[in-house]
């Protein structure tokens, strides 16, 4: 039962004694760390050595109540001053990440809520329900600026491209649906999956969409693209009837059902989350897994995982141990656990530019809790984030 | 980025047509990014269109009468259009306000041909007017100036006799480092002008004679040059290097006859051409027929010595203009009915793809096992080898090739922006004075914008 027990030598305070090389491996609690000496501000690639010798100091800042059912999803809006929030009710929360405020409920939906999307404005907010539609949030008025109609089931995930002018969802029907966001009109409907589709993220280009879902395949699509990790033969028939084509199949030897994933930031990568409690980085165009991040617990839930690269480079995972894990990105180790829910931990998010860290629970727990690791300057410090 | 993921191959022509726009345009430019497409249209409307989500997204409202020509800033925040109501207007597209307001609006003394913006810097302009004179004009403080570009007749004496001062400029392009002006005149000469000096530098007769020069593009990587004649002809030809004197560092004036590469025509039906646009990679030519009955567009392999390649039919409506995509097997063709078509490359469904690990091979192939290929390998020493395996670091974040779109590989490496790497195709030659002059009070068009996110309210 002890999630530390399946890991190898990489505990966390094995780690800071033998590798640390910065004066003070042991940051007290609450007390402000020193900064980091600037030759290791990570700006600089080419020091990846010094980098890897750093690890997070995350602190719990806020822990926000409110919600009154399982949370499915947190995000921040890409300029960073406010957070969203889902759950099995039929509301979408908005808070300020640093005053705990709960600014607004969006309320609409007649059913629970999956997955949160902001545009790249900041401005509108799209959200997937169990009433089978999606809804596009002008957030600072809280009114629904469109409705989406079209999934015939529960719409589960759903993501805006780079530009924010398309969206893409996915139901548990296994259908996947790109919509026109500024027209709210479906132009393409990919009969993608069979079960639950978990996940859809579309890559910077928006020319490829990724997405996976319970029947074991994972998909990308972009309009006309799809790129997979399969474990099962797709009917040709799937695809002829969409435009969309297969890229690619990603293939491990395991068959864990993938439940998460996503590009990461450059889009040359794959981030998955898989039900055999291993997070892996696959370089989908060479078809190889470059990274597995394992030592969590992941068997049952759909959890999320995401980059952090506002500081150190870290893969940032929920848990069904009820913790929080973060590894670094190169080096495959747990550098630190984020220990304070009381339940599964499902949602986690990071701040586009600080070093913060939002995650949300499940039943028993249905708290979000804010991290903030000060000791580390992130790339950009913005004033947007100081008005309060 | 996903083209090789797509055709592991090399870069192809298209071959078919993807989508249709209805946008009741004359003609269609792509941005240097490929993601828009503006659209210049007989009622005096620019229209900019979106290709994500294949729907106008901006309608540039400020002629009143046919849009002529539009062009596009290095970095696609600004739209330039010129019109037959004597007005050259440049737009902000990163403006918040819809419709766009008019960035700046310069009145020409004609009806405006055509206009376009320095390649490096979006406050100098061409335009050439309808009375066959050519201005570049400068909208920078401290350069603002407004000059024509014309041929000096004082010494006659050198010069055979026949000077082509009387004829009427027809087209008017800067090459792609931005250094110099190239003008095609109705007597089929061509002339080059230093763009800072406004000196007329070289004046090229075709080899042969060519009558009007009625369009001119540049490979993107400025060393060659096409033309289109009322001969009905594409002449490809190699461009000059313009030799700098030592003394004084202007280049000496060349008088010089130009032997074309290449001829491309039609050998059967005759057609003159409307159009005609280089591949991103310089290795394949379109050329648009002007055809009354039909919509053809005729592809030469310049890599193979110009061999004809093939013709892409695109129906009854006649073909008006082409446009080749900044870094895609694309082209967007415009018909004389307004619609735009966007020709892609499709490709074939890979089954394959369907399947980890799957390879599909074209031919049968003998099939020999390896000696150890059903060998029971030792199963911590296949954790130990992925562990190994995944040591190498990954780079998560940075984005290459964002901008490579924008700017094409000159001279076997990148041209980053603004920084100093040349732009011209002019080999070995470094930010020169040509460069930094141009470089001078460049506007706010960094590459960092974005277009306001719109909706439509029409909903609920």
């Amino acid at each position: 039962m002890d999630p530390l027990a399946g890991m190898d030598d990489s505990s966390t305070d094995d780690d800071n004694a033998s590798q640390t090389t910065e004066d003070d491996p042991q940051i007290p609690e609450h007390a402000p760390a020193p900064p980091p000496p600037p030759s290791a501000a990570p700006p600089l690639p080419p020091q990846p050595s010094l980098a890897r010798r750093e690890k997070p100091h995350y602190e719990l800042r806020h822990t926000l109540t409110g919600h009154t059912m399982s949370i499915s999803a947190v995000k921040f809006s890409p300029d960073g001053t406010l957070l969203a929030s889902c759950g099995a009710e039929n509301i979408v929360k908005i808070w300020s990440p640093f005053t705990a405020e709960l600014i607004r409920n969006l309320t609409g939906h007649t059913a629970g809520l999956s997955d949160l999307s902001w545009s790249s404005d900041s401005v509108y907010l799209a959200s997937a329900s169990d009433d089978t539609t999606v809804r596009i949030w002008e957030v600072d008025t809280g009114l629904t600026h469109k409705h989406l109609k079209g999934h015939a089931k529960w719409v589960f995930c759903l993501n805006y491209n780079s530009t924010s002018t398309l969206l893409v969802s996915g139901a548990c029907d296994g259908d996947i649906k790109i919509w026109d966001a500024r027209k709210g009109k479906c132009v393409k409907t990919l009969h993608a999956h069979l079960d639950y589709v978990t996940a859809v993220h579309f890559n910077r280009e928006s020319d490829l969409i990724v997405s996976c879902a319970l029947d074991g395949l994972m998909f990308v699509t972009l309009r006309c693209v799809s790129i997979l990790r399969n474990l099962r033969i797709v009917s040709s028939r799937i695809w002829n009837t969409s435009t969309g084509q297969c890229l690619k199949t990603l293939a491990e030897d395991h068959n864990a059902i993938c439940q998460q994933v996503q590009f990461s930031p450059n889009s040359k990568y794959i981030l998955s989350t898989a039900h055999d409690s291993a997070i892996r980085l696959w370089d989908y165009k060479n078809h190889r897994c470059l990274k597995t991040y394992t030592g969590h617990t992941n068997a049952k839930y759909c959890i999320s995982a995401c980059f952090s690269v506002t500081g150190g480079k870290w893969i940032v995972g929920g848990s069904e141990d009820h913790k929080v894990y973060i590894w670094d990105l190169q080096s495959r180790e747990i550098v630190q656990v984020l220990e304070g829910h009381q339940d599964v931990v499902v949602a986690v998010a990071t701040h586009p530019s600080q070093n913060m860290i939002a995650t949300g629970s499940i039943e028993s727990d249905l708290s979000i809790r804010i991290w903030e690791d000060h000791s580390r300057q992130g790339h950009q410090v913005q004033g947007t984030t100081t008005s309060n | 980025m996903n083209e090789s993921l797509i055709s592991p191959f090399n870069f192809s022509h298209p071959t078919a047509v993807q989508t249709s726009l209805y946008a009741l345009g004359s003609f269609a430019r792509f941005d240097p990014s490929g993601r828009f497409i503006g659209v210049g249209r007989f009622d005096g409307l620019a229209t900019i269109w979106d290709l994500e989500t294949k729907a106008a997204v901006r309608w540039l409202d400020g002629h009143v009468k046919a849009v002529t020509s539009l062009d596009w800033s290095r970095h696609s925040q600004y739209v330039l259009t010129s019109s037959k109501d004597w007005n050259v207007i440049v737009w902000d597209l990163a403006s918040v306000y819809d419709p766009p307001q008019r960035h700046a609006t310069i009145r020409c003394d004609a009806p405006v041909s055509s206009a376009s913006f320095h390649p490096r810097n979006s406050q100098i302009i061409l335009a050439l007017l309808s009375t066959g004179e050519v201005y570049l004009i400068d909208l920078r403080k401290n350069h603002r100036s407004r000059t024509e570009l014309y041929e000096p007749d004082g010494d006659e004496d050198g010069t055979e006799g026949q000077s082509s001062r009387r004829y009427a400029m027809t087209v008017a392009r800067f090459d792609t480092s931005g250094k110099y002006v190239f003008i095609g005149t109705s007597g089929g000469y061509i002339l080059v002008f230093n763009t800072r000096t406004k000196a007329m530098i070289a004046r090229h007769r075709i080899a042969g004679g060519a009558g009007t020069i009625k369009g001119l593009d540049f490979a993107k990587n400025g060393r060659r040059l096409v033309t289109n004649s009322s001969d009905r002809t594409l002449r490809q030809f190699i461009v000059p290097h313009y030799p700098r004197s030592p003394e004084t560092g202007v280049e000496i004036f060349l008088d010089q006859e130009l032997e074309p590469t290449h001829r491309f025509n039609d050998p059967i039906n005759k057609t003159a051409w409307h159009a005609v646009s280089y591949s991103p990679d310089g290795e394949w030519l379109a050329g648009g027929a002007a055809d009354a009955a039909n919509h053809k567009i005729y592809i030469w392999d310049i890599s193979n010595d110009g061999q004809f390649a093939s013709t892409l039919d695109g129906g009854r409506e006649p073909l008006a203009h082409l446009h080749w995509h900044p870094s895609k097997a694309s082209i967007a063709s415009t018909t004389n009915q307004g619609n735009i078509l966007i020709w892609h490359s499709p490709n074939a469904e890979r089954w394959g793809a369907f399947a980890g690990g799957f390879e599909e091979v074209d031919e049968n192939v003998e099939y020999e096992e390896r000696e150890d290929e059903f060998d029971i390998e030792d199963e911590a020493e296949i954790i130990r080898r992925k562990k190994e395996a995944e040591q190498d670091d990954v780079d998560i974040d940075t984005i290459d090739g964002a901008n490579a779109p924008v700017y094409p590989v000159v001279n076997g490496f990148h041209v980053n922006g603004g920084n100093g790497a040349p732009l011209s195709g002019n080999v070995g030659e470094s930010l020169d004075e040509d460069m930094k002059w141009a470089d001078e009070d460049a506007n706010d068009d960094i590459g960092v914008w974005k277009m306001k996110i719109l909706m439509d309210d029409d909903d609920m």
